[in-house]
């Protein structure tokens, strides 16, 4: 590990041009501005890249191996990969768990998870749905029973994200069924090269393997692989997130989408047509006044101001917006839009692939109805 | 602000709402407003004069003219509490004039003696102000004394009795109005008419903000309390998401509004501030629309009674939001700018 400089002392201007240069200099030999996920193979040089140079973990604290960015700092840093196109490597350790870890872990643990994180070595999946537990996350069936120093676990995760490519997984169980279902839930760590486990492919609408199943038969793992305490799980759970809150409402993903309508509109011959016109300056308003939006909250974390339930709004706007974008795409793209191949074999070309890319935006992470619930509470103060 | 210090407009606005509330009362009452409606101008002297008296129609003169000096962010925040209030007067008609007039701008004017307005538009949906003659969309014409008038020759400051009126009733009780004036041959020459112009539309997208958020307050309390089916219809998931949507764009109008005041505060570049203008109008225009239709729907019958104050709303959503260009003229010129982007 390389000595780092203290980031946070930099200007945000002298820290963009190092973060620029960074990425310009040490990317990899690996595909820029991917519409999906790379798996782990495609994506490990630019992720031991990062690890080799001490920014793989850009918000743990410099003592445990992070970059130790401010808010304000971390969003630069993200915003000069996303401009340079960088891929985004398998980030469930770096971003989720190992925040997770410093919260409620014991230093047992820190010690043995944060160093393997760090270098690679262990690359997280996330069991939290289940077949009969999505949005109502709380119903998890998958079962731990402590049997000696042992947890004894039974049951199936799913939509693991880049699941095949992990070989550890963090899960959350029932351990008690008796208590009110968000009382019952602890969180537990689990191998995957376990007895007992198995992996089964899921193909998303784009035929490709981007997140699978997990089959738990009788796997058993150390009593101390479980993070906050038993029937802590979901408090621990709920916890994460932080300003990755924000950060998932940020305008790129739509404006990039508008780069990408306009070369598709440019090739259909319809970009100075005025009904389309009239469809796209509506569009790109939208993606202006998230753009006006994101940048309050995003002042909010400079200013170290606590983020609320209203930041959901975000996310609820983004991902729809994206969707409408792609939307656009579609009708531009005429007869082309039902083709399986991209356009001139160039993917942002390719409007399918953005519509469908942007079906899962008001699904994971939140569907966009369960939000709605949320703010219709929290925020509006209507009555259950 | 990353030092937590305040920003100096915030207290400034502060400042400036604060006195705003001896014309726009803080509780919400909407028993004067009501009463202007339909009789005359539609609109009180008396409260222009107590609007003058605070200085409100000195914002937008710089200080060397004997101004305030405020920026963009000071007037949205004021427009914001009046459209709150719903306030019929034209107070943002009159400080455009000032922001036009500078240090022209008549006393009597200033201390709201007179009433003042001003006058750009050319012609239906245009968003041009360069013809001369005749001037639409006159806001607080019927009750005002002075015209401040703008066009490809310069700032006309006209008394009443040189401009021809042509009245019609709005919808919430107002008059707008079109003008005919024989030009004077002396005129100030007037390089900031495009900039006010802006500076007006941005304005007016603040008054729309504030319709808005009280009228969806206001929704939102009626959600809580009636019952049907022996819960709070407030309760149903259709209609709490239908009120999200409304608060997400709600939240999207202020900031957008508020970070194109900050733009226009800090010195935007020509590109900028037309596609500002036309962006939070839009916006604005929409989400004034898109409440005013839920707002009606979420009241039930209550909703196409007269009595309610939420038709109040409503009413005067109809009559302004088009003002500074109806949506579809919005996205026109918005797609004219594209191609100027295209070329710079």
């Amino acid at each position: 590990m390389k000595d780092l400089p203290d980031f946070n002392a930099m200007s945000d201007a002298d820290f963009r041009t190092l973060a620029r240069d960074f990425v310009e200099t040490n990317y990899p030999d690996i595909p820029r501005y991917s519409l999906s996920r790379l798996h782990w193979e495609d994506v490990k040089p630019w992720y031991l890249v990062l690890s080799e140079h001490g920014w793989i973990c850009p918000t743990w604290p410099r003592q445990h191996g992070g970059m130790g960015l401010t808010a304000g700092k971390h969003l630069i840093l993200i915003e000069e990969f996303e401009r340079f196109g960088a891929a985004r490597v398998n980030d469930i350790g770096p971003v989720m768990l190992g925040p997770l870890l410093l919260k409620y872990g014991t230093e047992a643990q820190k010690a043995e998870f944060l160093p393997k994180i760090l270098s690679g070595e262990h690359v997280w999946a996330q069991g939290y749905s289940e077949p009969g537990a999505g949005s109502d996350l709380a119903a998890v069936r998958c079962e731990a029973v402590l049997d000696g120093d042992e947890w004894v676990i039974n049951g199936q995760k799913t939509w693991c994200t880049l699941g095949m490519d992990a070989n550890w997984i963090f899960i959350l169980a029932r351990t008690d069924k008796t208590v009110k279902k968000q009382a019952g839930i602890s969180f537990l760590l689990v191998p995957m090269d376990a007895p007992g486990v198995t992996t089964r492919n899921i193909e998303n609408l784009e035929r490709e393997a981007e997140f699978c199943e997990v089959f738990f038969d009788d796997v058993r793992v150390p009593a101390d692989y479980i993070v906050g305490g038993v029937n802590e799980g979901w408090t621990a759970a709920k916890a994460l997130l932080g300003h990755e809150r924000v950060f998932i409402g940020a305008p790129r993903l739509s404006s990039a989408a508008m780069t990408r309508l306009k070369r598709i509109a440019l090739r259909a011959g319809a970009w100075h047509d005025p009904v389309f016109r009239d469809r796209y300056v509506a569009l790109q308003s939208d993606v202006a006044d998230l753009g006006d939006l994101f940048e309050t909250y995003v002042d909010m974390l400079r200013d170290g101001r606590p983020i609320g339930a209203d930041v959901a709004m975000l996310k609820i706007f983004q991902s729809e917006l994206y969707q409408r974008i792609s939307e656009l795409m579609m009708e531009v793209a005429g007869e082309d839009a039902g083709l399986a191949q991209p356009p001139e074999a160039d993917r942002q070309l390719h409007a399918a692939a953005t519509w469908l890319s942007a079906r899962p935006t008001t699904i994971f992470g939140g569907s966009t109805e369960i939000m709605r619930n949320m703010l219709a509470k929290a925020i509006l103060d209507l009555p259950s | 602000m990353a030092d937590g210090l305040v920003e100096e407009w915030v207290e400034n606005a502060r400042m400036i709402v604060e006195s705003a509330r001896a014309i726009v009362p803080a509780d919400g009452a909407l028993d004067r407003v009501r009463k202007a409606r339909f009789d005359g101008p539609g609109y009180d002297r008396a409260v222009m004069a107590e609007a003058g008296e605070l200085g409100l129609f000195l914002m937008r003169v710089g200080e060397e003219a004997g101004g305030l000096g405020l920026g963009m962010r000071e007037t949205c925040e004021l427009a914001r509490v009046l459209g709150r209030g719903l306030l019929p007067e034209p107070v943002l008609p009159a400080i455009m004039a000032g922001a036009l007039l500078q240090e022209h701008m008549p006393e009597a004017a200033m201390k709201g003696d007179q009433v003042i307005t001003w006058a750009w538009q050319d012609a239906p949906g245009a968003l041009t102000w360069q013809g001369a003659g005749r001037k639409l969309a006159v806001q607080g014409a019927t009750g005002a004394d002075l015209f401040a008038v703008v066009s490809g020759d310069g700032l006309a400051l006209l008394p009443r009795d040189a401009v021809t009126l042509n009245a019609a009733e709005t919808l919430d009780g107002g008059q707008l109005c079109s003008i005919s004036y024989a030009a004077p041959d002396a005129q100030h020459p007037c390089p900031a008419a495009q900039s006010v112009l802006e500076d007006a539309t941005l304005a007016h997208s603040a008054y729309l903000l504030g319709l808005s958020e009280r009228a969806l307050e206001i929704t939102l309390d009626y959600l809580r309390v009636r019952k049907q089916f022996d819960r709070p219809i407030g309760s149903f998931q259709s209609l709490q998401h239908r009120a999200t949507e409304i608060k997400v764009s709600l939240e999207l109008s202020r900031a957008a509004i508020f970070a194109t005041a900050r733009r226009f505060d800090t010195g935007a570049d020509a590109l900028t501030r037309a596609r500002g203008a036309a962006r939070v109008k839009l916006r604005a225009a929409e989400l004034a629309m898109h409440v005013s239709r839920e707002a009606i729907q979420m009241h039930g019958a209550m909703g196409i009674t007269d009595e309610a104050d939420i038709g109040l709303f409503v009413r005067k959503a109809m009559a302004e939001a088009n003002l500074f260009g109806a949506p579809r003229v919005l996205r026109a010129r918005l797609a004219e700018l594209l191609d100027e982007g295209e070329a710079a």
